[in-house]
């Protein structure tokens, strides 16, 4: 953040204006990161500190393709369940982790059918500890993303996380979870509830939002 | 590397309002070695680590060990906001963690090293959680010969 930079006046910082999670700011782009990596060593040999540094270059933001929508139904119905959504996913997630010999999935520990289970039998009302939850559900969520990223038409990063919580078991059952973890006795839950489970930019679609 | 309050959902921004901002003495930027000759260390507050260590957890101020050499897939993230974007690291790893990008730039001799061990921590802990184990780093990192640090947060 701009403004803890200015309180806090480290030395030196390179200020840049690329999304939250991008600092280097376009993924497979490496002449872009490396003047970015460049510009912020540079800083170094300067000696008028403190000081914040403006980077030049700038990230267009995407331009998304209006109605994209997830080239498979994957939408849920009532007779769906998490556990069977998370199961046609394998497919796609397997291709994705092929394609970049790479996986981002894996804090919790658990397979995707468990970390599932576990978020099911917390909607059935028995909460499981705070943590145990929060790695699974940030495990889901890039096993999601990471699936939707291998279909044919994998859209934009933005579209991908719209389709997440418009349209999937996953979203829905996330957003349903937020109340019951709020209004638990239990710290931790609440926390998960109300800061660490739904991002900012999704909870207007929170039940009596 | 830093964004404004101003870009962030008023319900984000509201929240990191309300958390206190130290102040601190002006740190001096002291003149050093030419780049070309120093040794640097990325320094990560993604909640990086590698698979299978231990999971960031709330006001968690400790680092987790990114040595050099640590392949792609073994590293994960498990910071507790949800707030910032994920799928850039998904996609590829530098966007968040440049030691590709570090790892050339000593190759073509514009960095003159690369420390051996790298690190994260998470972000989003009270400052005093995290400095018995950044006071302890900073041991370390003497003693890996490094003299510059790129801080990376997300």
């Amino acid at each position: 953040m701009r403004e803890h930079t200015e309180a806090i006046r480290p030395p030196r910082a390179l200020w840049v204006t690329f999304e939250l999670g991008r600092p280097l700011g376009a993924p497979d782009d490496p002449p872009f990161q490396r003047r970015v990596v460049k510009a912020a060593l540079d800083l170094l040999a300067r000696t008028d500190a403190p000081l914040i540094a403006d980077y030049a270059e700038h990230v267009p933001e995407v331009t998304d393709f209006t109605g994209w929508a997830c080239p498979i139904n994957l939408a849920p119905t009532t007779i769906d369940s998490l556990a069977a959504e998370i199961d046609r996913l394998a497919s796609w997630y397997d291709r994705a982790r092929t394609k970049l010999d790479r996986t981002t999935v894996g804090v919790s520990g658990l397979d995707m059918s468990t970390a599932g289970a576990l978020v099911s039998q917390a909607l059935d009302g028995e909460l499981p500890p705070a943590q145990a939850l929060k790695e699974a559900t940030d495990d889901l969520r890039a096993y999601y993303l990471e699936a939707a990223a291998a279909f044919p038409d994998p859209g934009s990063a933005r579209t991908r996380k719209e389709w997440l919580w418009s349209e999937t078991r996953l979203g829905q059952s996330l957003l349903a979870l937020q109340p019951k973890l709020a209004a638990s006795a239990d710290p931790q839950h609440k926390i998960l509830g109300n800061l660490t489970l739904i991002p900012a930019t999704e909870r207007w679609r929170l039940a009596g939002k | 590397m830093v964004k404004r309050l101003s870009d962030m959902p008023e319900v984000e921004a509201m929240h990191l309002r309300r958390i206190e901002c130290p102040t601190y003495d002006d740190t001096p930027a002291l003149p050093g070695k030419p780049l070309d000759q120093r040794r640097v260390v990325i320094i990560s507050t993604a909640g990086l680590h590698k698979r299978g260590d231990r999971p960031f957890r709330p006001g968690d101020g400790s680092y987790r060990i990114i040595p050099a050499e640590t392949p792609a897939n073994e590293l994960v993230m498990s910071h507790i906001s949800v707030n910032f974007d994920r799928t850039g690291f998904q996609q590829d790893l530098n966007v968040a963690f440049p030691i590709d990008r570090l790892r050339e730039l000593v190759a073509d001799g514009t960095v003159g090293a690369m420390a051996s061990v790298h690190y994260s921590f998470m972000g989003a802990f009270p400052p005093a959680a995290a400095e018995p184990h950044a006071a302890h780093l900073a041991g370390l990192l003497k003693a890996d010969g490094v003299d510059a640090a790129l801080l990376v947060p997300v």
